[in-house]
């Protein structure tokens, strides 16, 4: 067979199959711009015959979305901002050295990564409780996603820290740096891409992040997105249409921000997960 | 004194700061509380002991009232269910779309990043999506089913206790397959060509070769991501607060939304803490499968 | 002369791991030593604790006279040119090259001034712009050395810079960090495993093997005059034959399985030795003319040079040059000359001769055996 008709073929099928596995987004898009009676109609329409532009200020408005995605906002950038100074420099150490004690902490680290945040939040909740850090629930969302992001994190800049040769810093050092002079000039500048794409994957795990607020957050007024959402959806509610927008609203800048740094996020994911 | 900080700027003393500082904030924040869980499922925990630390222990009181409860049987099993539901279904729907973007076709590689929106979207956003898929009387995927006359009448996914669980799953299976392909996509990319031009010189067909090449090669990247699954499915915990809520009747229950519908639901904050032990322990032999089938890489 | 570098009974441990054992060594200023040895033999270690990138055990470490045992790397004034060259890929050649200068606080009009006197004898004047991943291999190593000559370090320090370099661009830098060499007179310590290089380019070879200084010295009085087999083994190429004998009666004659050497002067009769040539000091002649005769095995040629191995055991590797009409299965005669055996003991050690008769062989030989076999055209 040709090697371009192959191609085409193949590229044809990958459409396909990618259109199926994303319809769910479509949906999403497609049923915010209905109205309330083409969003139940049947057969449901899979173009918007009449497409309702005004609904996300509306949404935006009635939902009073700026302080939910503000309060996500802060809850992700303190929470980045915690994991990246804590966690680079253990992740360095991590790379850097082969013995048992690397071997002990990258197991530790490990392990602290699969605790499930619906089973953690239970003592945290009394124990934060307990020593009045929920007067700051905010804060103490930031402190909980901390501490369970962070082992995924280490994990991945770890493995673009190996990715740095040994010589290079060595060669810093016998140039005359000192180790932190070496760490600042050579080694992070070069680790640099990893960091941060581990630091987006983080950030976008902290802004959708549900668990820990929803717990500990009962003031609404610095409740994140996810909650938001999450007190829109009634159990028996038919503003679907209302919902999708919100979720686009929420989602899209997500979506951009990965679509735009795809290739790097995908190889920064898959060298610390697996290899 | 000069020693030490010559140690810091030269020597070890530099990357002991580096590690145990983040070691010991992790000690605080995830260490003391698996102590503390530990402890709670010993005690009687109610919404007055709340704000005390002496709490009167218990024994297993907890676990034995646990067990002892009606739910408790059911939800194990929900949980084991969409336990293994969740991953054969990732594991094969990702391992077909990763054999397929194998073959390898200009816009390969970037096709099957997008696939991972899935997988780096908010947990309750996908939840609300889904939700709105499988509404029944006007879900797009009931009229899917329809079309192509699977079903005759609607399923109401949500509230029917026989599809609840099911809906979880759906959902679930949607948002993991595309972090399964991802991962074995590498594990196919890292088997070498030369070994099927081999084997196909030694005349084995197209079946054949995958069965004795690439199974055999992919072994040890199959038990990372089925471990992996394993932690990832017993994490989700968006998708049923956004579909089901566990109901109807705890019919799409599973033991980690059960936990905390336990504390924060019924301020059974002691119960919350025995669930969590029990799956917490759970979890960790998952991880310890992990951890050694990704050793290769911790020791390098 | 000044000493540049002292190591006196250094030893380097890695756990339970023996790397360096009791190592002394001097080094002259000015002086360009070579470090050379099978790979694990402790070279590298050795630089690398100079440098300070390893802490020796025990031991004492001198440079320019002070105590270097505990000082950082930093500190030490030395410049190292390693292996992979380790260029900071995140900057210019020129960055590359002022790096340590500016670390220093040098400014950096000054540091640059400098960067274009090194560039411009190391050949980098036009490619001080660019990023090292635009660079050719050779053009790396010519970075990595200048990066190393900028400083007039105490020291300079090689770990294998020619090892990533093709064949024939490795023989044209070797002069040219020779001539360097010459130019800056600059104390330089060179590792290698490649004999051929620390023969060409060092003053002053030292050769390793398991963390213990097996030899030292000039580079031919190593290849004449080898302290022991592995040595004898390890210098020169293709490698030396050995072959195990027994002392004749008379005591002034090797018995081989395959026939008979005269020595210099009488040993113990009955002392099992082995006797070492080197395949380049034996001569072909026809059968029955030299001390002995051997079946061919093979015949290889390169063209300008003939090796031919010998079907005997152990088989003994002949070097000539020109090309042969020899043929694998042909007898040949060897001769040798007594001046250019070398003998060892049981333990390897090697057995000093003194050849007071050897200019009555030689005209021995040119007299009686004066028919050399042709082989070339």
């Amino acid at each position: 067979m040709n090697e371009q008709i192959r191609n085409r073929l193949l590229l044809g099928v990958a459409l396909v199959l990618a259109a199926i596995y994303l319809f769910p987004l479509y949906w999403m898009y497609v049923t915010a711009l209905k109205t309330g009676s083409a969003m139940f109609a049947t057969p449901p329409k899979f173009l918007p015959s009449d497409p309702q532009w005004s609904i996300y200020a509306h949404v935006w408005e009635s939902r009073n979305m700026g302080r939910y995605l503000w309060n996500s906002l802060v809850i992700a950038v303190g929470a980045v901002s915690l994991i990246a100074v804590l966690g680079v420099g253990c992740a360095y150490v991590l790379a850097r050295y082969r013995n048992v004690w690397v071997d002990v902490g990258l197991f530790l680290i490990l392990m602290l990564q699969v605790l499930p945040a619906s089973l953690m939040i239970t003592p945290i909740f009394v124990g934060f409780s307990q020593i009045g850090l929920l007067e700051t629930p905010r804060f103490a969302v930031v402190l909980a996603i901390a501490a369970k992001s962070m082992p995924f994190f280490v994990v991945l800049v770890r493995a673009a820290f190996m990715s740095v040769p040994m010589e290079l810093e060595e060669a810093a050092l016998v140039d005359g740096n000192s180790r932190i002079g070496a760490f600042f000039n050579i080694v992070l500048p070069l680790a640099r891409n990893g960091i941060l794409v581990s630091a987006i994957l983080i950030f976008m795990q902290a802004f959708g992040e549900f668990v820990y607020s929803k717990s500990m957050i009962q003031a609404v007024e610095l409740q994140p997105a996810s909650v938001g959402l999450n007190t829109f959806m009634g159990p028996n509610t038919n503003e679907w249409n209302n919902i999708m927008a919100y979720a686009t609203i929420y989602v899209t800048p997500v979506l951009a921000a990965f679509v735009l740094l795809q290739r790097r996020i995908v190889a920064g994911l898959t060298s610390g997960a697996l290899k | 004194m000069k020693k030490i900080l010559s140690s810091v700027t030269d020597g070890k003393g530099f990357d002991i700061g580096l590690v145990l500082l983040p070691l010991a904030f992790l000690f605080v924040l995830s260490g003391l509380p698996l102590v503390y869980n530990v402890v709670m499922s010993f005690q009687e925990v109610d919404m007055f002991s709340l704000g005390s630390f002496a709490r009167p222990f218990v024994g297993f009181k907890n676990y034995v009232d646990l067990f002892s409860q009606p739910e408790t049987g059911p939800i194990l099993f929900n949980t084991a269910l969409f336990v293994s539901a969740s991953i054969v279904g990732q594991f094969v729907i990702g391992f077909g779309l990763a054999l397929f973007f194998w073959t390898n076709f200009p816009g390969a590689s970037w096709l099957r990043g997008l696939f991972l929106v899935s997988w780096v979207m908010p947990g309750l956003v996908v939840g609300a999506i889904w939700n709105w898929i499988l509404s029944g009387d006007f879900g797009v995927l009931n009229f899917f089913l329809r079309e192509m006359a699977i079903i005759n009448a609607n399923i109401f996914w949500r509230s029917d206790p026989n599809y609840s669980l099911w809906a979880v799953i759906i959902a679930n299976i949607w948002l993991g397959t595309s972090f399964n392909m991802i991962l074995l996509s590498v594990g196919l990319s890292g088997i070498p060509k030369d070994l099927y031009e081999a084997a196909e010189l030694d005349g084995a067909t197209m079946l054949q070769r995958f069965f004795t090449i690439t199974l055999p090669m992919m072994r040890s990247t199959i038990g990372a991501i089925v471990a992996l699954g394993l932690i990832f499915t017993l994490q989700q915990f968006d998708l049923f607060a956004g579909i089901t809520s566990g109901g109807p009747n705890n019919s799409s229950n599973v033991t980690q939304y059960w936990a905390w519908d336990l504390s924060f639901r019924q301020y059974d904050f002691a119960k919350g803490a025995t669930i969590s032990v029990i799956m917490i322990v759970f979890v960790m032999l998952a991880s310890v499968v992990y951890v050694r089938s990704t050793r290769h890489e911790v020791r390098g | 002369m000044t000493l540049q570098i002292e190591l006196n009974s250094v030893n380097k441990f890695y756990g339970a791991y023996h790397a360096l054992k009791n190592i002394d060594l001097a080094i002259e200023k000015g002086s360009f030593v070579a470090l050379v040895g099978p790979s694990g033999c402790g070279k590298s270690t050795l630089l690398r604790s100079l440098a300070g990138l390893e802490k020796i055990t025990t031991g004492e470490m001198k440079i320019a006279g002070d105590s270097m045992n505990d000082v950082p790397p930093r500190k030490r004034d030395v410049a190292m040119v390693f292996q992979s060259y380790a260029l900071y890929p995140h900057m210019t050649v020129e960055e590359n090259l002022t790096y340590s200068l500016r670390i220093r606080g040098v400014s950096r009009a000054e540091a640059r001034k400098t960067a274009e006197e090194v560039a411009a004898i190391t050949g980098l004047t036009d490619l001080m712009q660019r990023y090292p991943r635009e660079l050719s291999g050779g053009q790396r190593q010519r970075v990595a050395m200048s990066r190393a000559i900028i400083r007039h370090p105490k020291a300079f320090l090689f770990d294998e810079p020619l090892s990533n370099l093709d064949a024939a661009l490795r023989v044209h830098m070797r002069k040219e960090i020779r001539a360097l060499h010459e130019r800056l007179r600059a104390t330089s310590v060179y590792v290698t495993h490649d004999q051929i290089e620390a023969m060409t380019m060092a003053d002053h070879v030292v050769v390793m093997r398991d963390g213990v200084i097996e030899q030292q010295g000039r580079p031919l009085d190593l290849y004449d005059r080898p302290a022991n087999r592995f040595v004898a083994g390890f210098i020169g190429s293709p490698a030396m034959n050995f072959l195990p004998a027994k002392v004749a009666e008379d005591g002034r004659h090797a018995v081989l399985d395959f026939g008979r050497l005269a020595l210099g002067e009488g040993l113990a009769p009955g002392t099992a030795v082995t006797v070492g040539i080197r395949p380049e000091h034996i001569r072909m002649v026809p059968a029955g003319e030299g001390d002995f005769n051997v079946p061919i095995d093979s015949v290889e040629s390169t063209g300008s040079t003939t090796y031919v191995t010998s079907a005997t055991q152990p088989e003994l590797t002949v070097v000539e040059n020109g090309r042969g009409a020899l043929r694998s299965g042909d007898v040949v005669g060897l001769a040798i000359d007594p001046a250019q055996l070398h003998l060892f003991d049981g333990d390897g050690k090697r057995i000093e001769q003194t050849h007071s008769n050897v200019g009555e062989l030689r005209r021995l030989q040119s007299a009686e055996t004066a028919r050399p076999l042709r082989i070339g055209v």
